[in-house]
């Protein structure tokens, strides 16, 4: 693992933890949505049918939205641009970025899936470890779509305005409210395209067939090869002369 | 100090020019710094000050002319030859004194623990932190964090350093202070390349470039650009202006 790559997560993580505000809110925004989804659905047989998709779903949004977020205050900040004048190469800076904003979002959906299966009682079959491998790996691509989309991103208002684009429409079409094999045609050629029909699909047919890690293997390919793509497309976008 | 020994100028830019779309920032400018010299870049803002410090620590790259810091081009490998201080403070703020003197010390590659520790704190001391070392740094004020900046760009003794407009903000007493920082740095060998729009800073420079329009309009020692004006008691602003009159005459 490259030093600096280390002394970078080191830094984001100690940044974070010390502001008891934002752990604060780590910690317990996971727990109040998830209170209120267990309390909205009196049944839960509803709930067992989509918690597959709604565990994809804010593994997704929670790990984006907080590395999207953080990645942008150090440019807006002007620190990235005095990392990007030192020898540091950008390679190190993404994976450091991504080490370091795994702990929190790995946290946050340690977090969803205990609450999940625990306090909410859903009924799930397969192993809960293979469901958090699987989690893992969607997280490890939100991470890295966090910090691409960030450098597309001048301020927080825009950075907020790539919600709507980038996760609502994965919403709709990946499957999580109704079979992407109902959609019409065209926009199943949309869904083929988006990272979360593979993690709804992996998730679904491990939690409601109990199949393996290896059944799922193409959706689990699907998703490393999307997060390795987009931690390139990050490193990429990150030239020295785009730090600001 | 690391690289001391190289004896060719510290900075040589020539004929670079940088666009930002249309707007044209650096405009065929060149310009020679000696090494261990305190050099001032003065002009008002939208002058190319930023852009061409930009292009300097290789941020930006030119889109015509040549750059070279130390007989090299700027880039990732010559990077550990410089410090940087951009005009934000670009700290760390949840963070404390000590822990953003720390990280830009492991980013500069000093892996030793000792020697980094012993590093850490003479920097800090130096620029009069150490009591508020475990301080987080969103409890500073303006002119602390300036200083712990500071302290994040000289942590590693670069010897080649850019200031990006250090003293803004500050009031006299610490502009003292930290123009006794620099002086002390440039006697150790250093270089320094200082960005600035007042004139008091240009007083304290061993030269001057006076840019205006992403050009280097005058070049010299502070008392060779007053004497030029021509008048007894003249000042550097009244240099700066008599070269902007100048160059619009030439050019009118």
């Amino acid at each position: 693992m490259p030093s600096q790559a280390l002394n970078i997560a080191g830094r984001v993580f100690k940044q974070i933890t010390r502001d008891h505000r934002t752990m604060a809110l780590i910690l317990m925004v996971p727990l109040v949505v998830m209170t209120l989804i267990g309390l909205s659905f009196p049944k839960n047989t509803v709930l067992d049918g989509i918690a597959p998709g709604l565990l994809a779903t804010l593994a997704l949004f929670f790990s984006f939205l907080l590395t999207g977020i953080s990645f942008l205050r150090e440019r807006s900040q002007g620190t990235m641009e005095r990392l990007m004048a030192s020898p540091v190469s950008r390679p190190d800076i993404v994976i450091g970025y991504l080490l370091g904003f795994f702990i929190f979002a790995l946290t946050q959906t340690l977090i969803i899936v205990l609450f999940t299966v625990y306090v909410l009682g859903v009924n799930y079959h397969g192993d809960l470890w293979q469901i958090f491998v699987f989690q893992i790996v969607i997280i490890t691509g939100a991470v890295n779509l966090g910090i691409f989309i960030s450098t597309f991103a001048r301020n927080e208002f825009q950075m907020v305005q790539f919600i709507p684009l980038i996760i609502v429409p994965q919403i709709f079409l990946s499957g999580v409210l109704w079979p992407v094999e109902q959609m019409p045609k065209y926009l199943q050629w949309v869904s083929a395209i988006l990272p979360l029909r593979y993690a709804v699909d992996g998730l679904k047919q491990i939690m409601l067939q109990g199949k393996s890690l290896l059944d799922v293997g193409l959706d689990l390919l699907v998703l490393v090869a999307f997060a390795a793509i987009v931690s390139i497309l990050a490193a990429l976008t990150l030239r020295r002369g785009a730090a600001g | 100090m690391a690289e001391k020994k190289f004896t060719g100028p510290a900075v040589e830019v020539n004929k670079v020019s940088f666009n930002y779309d249309k707007l044209k920032a650096l405009d065929e400018l060149s310009l020679q710094v000696p090494t261990g010299i305190s050099f001032g870049l003065l002009g008002p803002n939208g002058a190319g000050k930023t852009t061409l410090i930009r292009v300097l620590v290789g941020l930006l790259s030119p889109k015509t002319g040549s750059v070279q810091i130390l007989g090299q081009k700027p880039s990732r490998k010559s990077a550990h030859l410089i410090g940087y201080m951009p005009q934000l403070h670009s700290i760390y703020s949840e963070l404390s004194v000590r822990q953003n003197v720390d990280f830009f010390a492991r980013v500069y590659l000093l892996s030793d623990k000792q020697e980094r520790a012993k590093r850490v704190e003479e920097t800090i001391r130096l620029v009069g932190l150490w009591e508020r070392r475990d301080d987080a740094v969103l409890k500073l004020s303006g002119g602390m964090k300036q200083r712990v900046s500071l302290a994040c760009a000289i942590v590693h003794n670069p010897p080649l350093l850019f200031l990006d407009e250090p003293t803004v903000g500050l009031d006299p007493e610490l502009r003292v202070s930290f123009w006794e920082h620099f002086t002390g740095l440039t006697r150790q060998g250093v270089t320094i390349i200082i960005s600035s729009h007042t004139m008091d800073d240009a007083a304290h420079c061993n030269r001057l470039a006076f840019m205006r329009d992403g050009k280097v309009i005058a070049q010299g020692s502070p008392d060779e650009l007053q004497e030029a004006v021509g008048k007894p008691l003249a000042t550097l602003g009244d240099a700066f202006l008599y070269f902007i009159h100048r160059k619009e005459g030439a050019s009118a």
